[in-house]
């Protein structure tokens, strides 16, 4: 015991040296570059002016705001002109149920060949989130599937598993299990 | 982490064995802190030290403490000089293991004295010292109760280490870590997103997670201390980890391609990846033997899910878990000897262990009203944290391996789930 707390304060201590002349180098740099320091606080101003004389009327989302935006919206319900596909606790065959309303989609994507069709899959909220978020996956790909065996071009679906994350009814009993175990459809 | 610490005397090589950590109903051992001395410095020093060291130790359940105020000697500097503790006068109050403390203070560094003496025998177990900055006693305290818990059981304790899981934080899920002792609760992501399945590197530096974040489930490998973070793996659908090789130098996790989720790994460093256990059933929750050798993951190939021990020398796979019965998210034991994993039974979830064989399946958490699931064990093998479901309320909660000895980590957050224990502090 008395040997390995040893080990670590030594180990410690180079850290502490190495931390220690990696800042001085550092430091050296920067006093170097002290008379430029201004420059780009003063390039800063500019930038900082610039948009208010000529900024578009819409603010500009960079890349990372707007994956930042959809990471967002990934925890919201989004509302769809299709009902939703209903499933039976842990499986991810269609039902007769489903299997009309996957015909009813796949009709409206055959006279709308632009659009885009994303398929979440969801689970109810009993079990293990690992195993429910692989469960939604194979929900949304036994739509999917069912979709283009009806003639839907698969360029046209995507599919993603929310797993039990996302549950459309927040209760516990079998009621709202059943609506959370689902097949969700929006259109893009 | 650094503040140094030296071994005054050693604990007694192959020492009596105070407490059977194993014994059912075992017997807790009287034991009692006395007030810590100040040397040097301002006496605010000692403030909370004696009742950190007995809140770890209450954590145990395996002592009674004799409070202060019960105690008859009041423990001066000279105890640390030579003179003797009047040890019938601690017998007299029932304790039979005295913890006496001492602190001195020199600019912003403390040193710290403490010693464990049995006061039956009249004799001194263990001696340490310590120094390091005031915002450093709790550490030290910590490493001192691991100290006086692995020379009373064998087995060194688990204060200091932290537990990592997810909870809904509005309409997203955020990972978030606590303390062993439900200490120092902090969120680790703030997204907004789902950030899910947290999971620690064998060196505790790093967790793993899969985050919605930009759009889509990416895993992630995240240092809570310095907030780096890499993207490990993109590829694939839907996708979880599970956990890493010993070495730390692969992770295994499961991801999914076309509705089929089969176990993979990938290199931390490189990225290399390659498939490890798969079929047409949904194969997730990969969890590593401590040898490195063979894996545990859920698998529904044979209905429903079912846990599966893969060697990965040979490829040889083989069930564990009871044919029929829902089973998912096996934990492999820090010692080999055993798997955790939740099972579904009577219409609720509970938590069992199992030998990595199939045999020897012991119940360790059950409710009629609740559901216990995600178990995940500390590092010294003794205990296991796991979420628990009752409608509404969820809570994280650990146990001792029968069940018997347990304690609330985490109320009062929404959906709690996928717990993991740090390794060793």
């Amino acid at each position: 015991m008395c040997c390995s707390s040893w080990k670590y304060t030594a180990l410690a201590f180079l850290v502490v040296a190495v931390v220690a002349t990696g800042c001085s180098k550092k430091q050296t740099v920067k006093s170097d570059a002290g008379a430029g320091a201004a420059a780009p606080a003063a390039g800063e101003t500019a930038a900082q002016q610039a948009p208010a004389a000529q900024a578009p009327a819409q603010p500009v989302m960079t890349a990372k705001q707007a994956e930042a935006a959809r990471g967002v919206a990934v925890t919201e319900e989004k509302a769809s002109m299709f009902a939703d596909v209903r499933f039976d606790f842990d499986r991810s065959d269609l039902r007769d149920d489903a299997k009309k309303t996957c015909q009813e989609v796949a009709a409206y994507m055959k006279k709308n060949p632009g659009k885009k069709l994303l398929v979440e899959g969801h689970c109810d909220d009993r079990g293990t989130a690992e195993y429910n978020m692989a469960l939604g996956d194979r929900r949304a790909t036994s739509v999917k599937n069912y979709l283009v065996s009806l003639g839907v071009p698969t360029s046209a679906l995507s599919t993603v598993s929310f797993g039990k994350e996302r549950p459309l009814d927040p209760g516990h009993n079998e009621e709202a299990w059943a609506k959370n175990r689902r097949a969700h459809f929006v259109l893009q | 982490m650094a503040f140094l610490a030296f071994a005054l005397f050693p604990a007694a090589a192959g020492a009596v064995l105070y407490i059977d950590i194993n014994a059912p109903g075992g017997k807790r051992l009287p034991l009692a802190v006395g007030d810590f001395v100040v040397v040097s410095g301002s006496p605010a020093l000692t403030r909370g030290i004696p009742k950190m060291l007995e809140a770890d130790l209450e954590l145990t359940q395996l002592f009674d403490l004799v409070p202060q105020e019960a105690q008859l000697e009041k423990v001066v500097s000279a105890h640390f000089a030579g003179k003797n503790l009047d040890f019938p006068a601690w017998k007299t109050v029932g304790a039979e293991a005295v913890v006496i403390g001492k602190v001195e203070g020199r600019g912003d560094q403390l040193a710290i004295e403490m010693r464990v003496y049995d006061a039956t025998q009249g004799t001194l177990i263990i001696g340490k010292r310590y120094s390091g900055t005031p915002a450093q006693v709790p550490q030290i305290v910590h490493r001192f109760a691991n100290e006086i818990v692995y020379v009373f059981t064998g087995v060194r304790g688990v204060f200091g280490t932290e537990i990592a899981f997810s909870a809904r934080d509005g309409r997203g899920k955020e990972i978030y870590v606590v303390g062993m002792d439900g200490k120092g609760l902090r969120k680790v992501t703030g997204n907004r997103s789902f950030n899910l399945f947290p999971r620690w590197s064998p060196d505790g530096r790093w967790l793993a997670f899969t985050s919605f974040r930009t759009g889509v489930p990416v895993i992630y490998l995240h240092n809570p201390e310095t907030g780096v973070e890499k993207e490990v793996v993109r590829a694939g659908d839907t996708k979880a980890p599970g956990g890493f090789s010993p070495d730390g130098d692969w992770l295994y996790y499961s991801a999914s391609a076309g509705g089929n989720s089969d176990i993979h790994r990938v290199r931390v460093v490189g990225g290399a990846r390659e498939k490890v256990a798969g079929g047409w059933g949904l194969e997730v929750s990969p969890t590593v033997s401590p040898d490195g050798r063979r894996i545990a993951f859920a698998s529904d190939r044979a209905g429903a899910p079912q846990i599966y021990v893969k060697d990965l020398g040979s490829g040889e796979e083989r069930r564990i878990s009871q044919p029929g019965v829902y089973a998912t998210s096996p934990c492999w034991s820090p010692a080999g000897d055993r798997i955790a994993f939740t099972a579904r039974a009577g219409g609720r979830f509970a938590i069992y262990t199992v030998g990595p064989d199939g045999n020897d399946l012991r119940p360790v958490a059950s409710l009629s009203d609740a559901d216990c699931e995600d178990p995940s064990f500390s590092p010294d093998g003794r205990q296991l944290v796991y979420s628990l479901r009752k409608k509404g309320y969820s809570a994280l909660k650990i146990t001792s391996l029968d069940g018997r000895r347990e304690r609330t980590l985490v109320s009062g957050l929404g959906d709690v789930g996928s717990p993991a224990w740090s390794p060793a502090r």
